[in-house]
C-alpha cells in the first residue's frame, strides 16, 4: 500500500470518528426541526425539547430517584435469585444423570413461554405485591441461566475433571470449583442474555400494576397525555438497560479471569 | 451387537508375568483378564482384549504400541478411569474402582486447570487432600524449583509453551506424593532436545522417589532407556504381544543407545512391531 492510501485510511477513520460523535445530536436536531415544522401533530410527537423539560422536571421532583431505585431494586433482586438458582440446578442437572433427567424435561416445558403470558396468573397468586414483580423477572432470568449453565457443564473439558479426580478432589470441590470454572466462559454469556431478559420482564411486571417504577411511569404518563413524559421514560429505560449490559459485559470479561 | 469377547477360535494368549512369577507375586499392580469396551456409534468397539499384566514394586515398566491399539485406555483403567468390562485392576491387592490420590498420572495432554497460576495448580493436589495452605505451597514451590519453573511459578498455564505445561502436569502429579506414578506419553509432544532432558530428569527423579511407574509411548528408544520391562501390545484390539527384560545397568542415560546389549533389544522391539503393522495393515486391508 502507497503512503497516500495509508494517509487516506487514518483519514477516514479520523472522519467516521467525528460522524459518530455527530450522529445523536444530528438526529436530536432532525427530530426538532420536523417535529416544530408543524408537519406533525406535537402532542402526540413532542420535540426533544420539550422531552428534556419533562424529564428535568421528573428529576426535580425527586420521582425519578424513586422511580429509578424502584425499577433497579426489581431488576436486581430478580436477576441476583434467578442466576444463582440457574447456576445451582444447571450444575447439578449438567453433572448428575438422574438430577438431570427428573427436571431437564419440566424446564424445556417451561422454559418457551414467554415470562409475559404468567402475568395474569401472578395477579391471581400475588396481587399487585412486590413478590409478583420479582416472580416475574425470577422467571425470565432463571430459564436461561439454567440452560447456558447446563450446556456449560457438559462442554467442560472431560480431561480436566479426570485430572482433578486423579488429585483426590473431593466432590463439592469439584462441583464448585472444576466445574463451576470449567463452564464459566458458557455461564457469562448466559448470565448476559439474562440481563436483557431481565428488563423485557421488568416492563411486564410494572405495566400489571405497581405504585412506582419507570415503566409505571411512562403509563402513568400516558394516561395523562404527556407524550414528553412517556418519551423520557423510554429513554430512560433504555439507557439503564444499555448501562447493565455494558457493565455486565465488562464484568464477564473479569470474570473469566485466566484468559 | 455383543462383542466376540470369547473368542474360541484364538487362543488365550499369556504374557511371560502371568501366571505370576517370583517378581510378579509382589506385585503392586495387577491386570488381569482384563477388557475394555466403548459404546461408539459404528457399534461397540473392544479397546484392550483380555489383557493381563504384573508391575512389581519399584519396578518402572513401558508399554509400547501402534496408534489406537488401547494404550490410554489400559492406563486411565489401572488409575480408576475406566471401568472393566471383564477382568480387573488389582492396586496393592484392592480391586480399582475409583481414582485414588496415591496413585499419580500424567496425561497425553497437560491438562491444566486454566484458570490456576503454576503454583497453585501444583498445590491443588494437597490442598484436595486437606494440607493446610502454607504446606501445600511449600511443596508446590519445592516441585517447581525442581522442574526448573521458578520464574513462572506466578504464570497461567496459557502463557506457557507445551514442554513447560508438560513438565507442571508431571510436577502436579508429584505433589500428592503417589507410590505409583502413571505416564501416558508425557514427552509426545516434545521436540527431541526437550524431551531427551526431561527423560535424563525423569531417570533421576526415580532414584530419588521409588515409585512404581508405568510409561507409556511409542517411542522404543525412550521405553528401553527407562525401563526395567518393555510390554509390546499389538494393534487394535489391544493385547501384549511381548514381555522384554531390559537387564542394562542402572544408573543409566542416552548415552546407551549406542551399547551392543541396547541395540539387539531394539532390533528384537522393532522386529516385533514390523510384523504387528503388518499384519494390522493386512488386516485392515481385508476389512475394507
Ligand atoms: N471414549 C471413547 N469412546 C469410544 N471409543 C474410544 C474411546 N476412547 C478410546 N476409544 C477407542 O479405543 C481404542 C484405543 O484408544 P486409546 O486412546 O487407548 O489408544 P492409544 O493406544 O492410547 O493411542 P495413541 O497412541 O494414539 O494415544 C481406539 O480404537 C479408540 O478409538
Ligand atoms: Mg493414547
Amino acid at each position: 500500500m502507497s503512503i497516500g492510501g495509508r494517509s487516506s485510511a487514518t483519514a477516514t477513520a479520523r472522519l467516521s470518528v467525528v460522524v459518530a460523535a455527530l450522529s445523536v445530536p444530528a438526529f436530536t436536531g432532525v427530530w426538532e426541526l420536523v417535529a416544530r415544522s408543524g408537519i406533525v401533530n406535537t402532542v402526540l410527537f413532542p420535540p426533544p425539547s420539550t422531552v428534556a423539560v419533562a424529564v428535568l422536571e421528573w428529576i426535580r421532583s425527586g420521582q425519578f430517584f424513586a422511580d429509578l431505585m424502584a425499577s433497579l431494586a426489581r431488576v436486581a433482586a430478580g436477576f441476583a435469585i434467578g442466576a444463582a438458582g440457574g447456576i445451582v440446578l444447571g450444575i447439578l442437572t449438567g453433572r448428575f444423570r438422574l438430577v438431570s433427567s427428573l427436571l431437564s424435561p419440566l424446564f424445556h416445558i417451561l422454559r418457551p413461554i414467554p415470562p409475559i403470558a404468567f402475568v395474569p396468573i401472578v395477579i391471581l397468586w400475588f396481587g399487585l405485591s412486590e413478590t409478583g414483580k420479582l416472580f416475574l423477572v425470577v422467571w425470565g432470568v432463571f430459564f436461561t441461566v439454567w440452560l447456558a449453565t447446563h450446556i456449560g457443564v457438559q462442554k467442560v473439558d472431560r480431561g480436566l475433571i479426570r485430572a482433578a479426580q486423579m488429585l483426590g478432589t473431593p466432590q463439592p470441590q469439584m462441583l464448585w470449583e472444576i466445574v463451576l470454572l470449567g463452564a464459566l466462559p458458557y455461564i457469562t454469556v448466559g448470565l448476559r442474555t439474562a440481563v436483557s431478559i431481565s428488563f423485557y420482564t421488568l416492563v411486564a411486571a410494572e405495566l400489571a400494576g405497581a405504585f412506582a417504577g419507570i415503566v409505571y411511569r411512562i403509563e402513568i404518563a400516558q394516561q395523562n397525555m404527556q407524550t414528553g413524559q412517556v418519551m423520557g421514560g423510554l429513554a430512560a429505560l433504555g439507557l439503564l438497560s444499555f448501562v447493565a449490559d455494558r457493565s455486565f459485559a465488562i464484568l464477564a470479561e473479569r470474570a473469566v479471569w485466566w484468559r | 451387537m455383543t462383542p466376540s469377547l470369547l473368542r474360541p477360535d484364538q487362543p488365550l494368549r499369556l504374557v511371560d508375568t502371568y501366571p505370576p512369577s517370583a517378581a510378579a507375586r509382589q506385585a503392586i499392580i495387577r491386570v488381569e483378564d482384563l477388557s475394555i469396551v466403548f459404546d461408539a456409534p459404528s457399534g461397540q468397539v473392544i479397546a484392550v482384549d483380555r489383557v493381563s499384566l504384573a508391575v512389581a514394586q519399584g519396578e518402572f515398566v513401558s508399554i509400547v504400541g501402534p496408534s489406537g491399539c488401547g494404550k490410554s485406555t489400559l492406563l486411565n483403567a489401572m488409575a480408576g478411569l475406566e471401568r472393566p468390562f471383564e477382568g480387573q485392576v488389582l492396586m496393592a491387592g484392592e480391586a480399582m474402582r475409583a481414582p485414588r490420590p496415591e496413585i499419580g498420572m500424567v496425561f497425553q495432554q497437560p491438562h491444566l486447570f486454566p484458570w490456576k497460576s503454576v503454583r497453585r495448580n501444583i498445590a491443588h493436589g494437597p490442598r484436595a487432600l486437606g494440607k493446610p495452605k502454607a504446606e501445600a505451597l511449600r511443596i508446590a514451590d519445592g516441585l517447581i524449583e525442581m522442574i526448573g519453573l521458578t520464574r513462572f511459578a506466578s504464570a497461567y498455564p496459557h502463557t506457557l509453551s507445551g514442554g513447560m505445561q508438560q513438565r507442571v502436569a508431571i510436577a502436579r502429579a508429584l505433589a500428592n506424593q503417589p507410590s505409583v506414578l502413571l505416564m501416558d506419553e508425557p514427552f509426545g509432544a516434545l521436540d527431541a532436545q526437550t524431551r531427551a532432558v526431561m527423560q535424563d530428569n525423569l531417570l533421576e527423579l526415580r532414584e530419588r522417589i521409588n515409585a512404581t511407574i508405568v510409561f507409556v509411548t511409542h517411542d522404543i528408544d525412550e521405553a528401553i532407556l527407562l525401563s526395567d520391562r518393555v510390554l509390546i501390545m499389538s494393534a487394535g484390539p489391544g493385547r501384549i504381544l511381548k514381555d522384554l527384560q531390559v537387564s542394562l545397568p542402572r544408573p543409566r542415560s542416552s548415552a546407551i543407545v549406542a551399547e551392543a546389549a541396547y541395540l539387539a533389544l531394539k532390533r528384537d522391539c522393532l522386529d516385533l512391531i514390523r510384523s504387528e503393522g503388518r499384519r494390522a495393515f493386512e488386516q485392515m486391508e481385508i476389512k475394507t
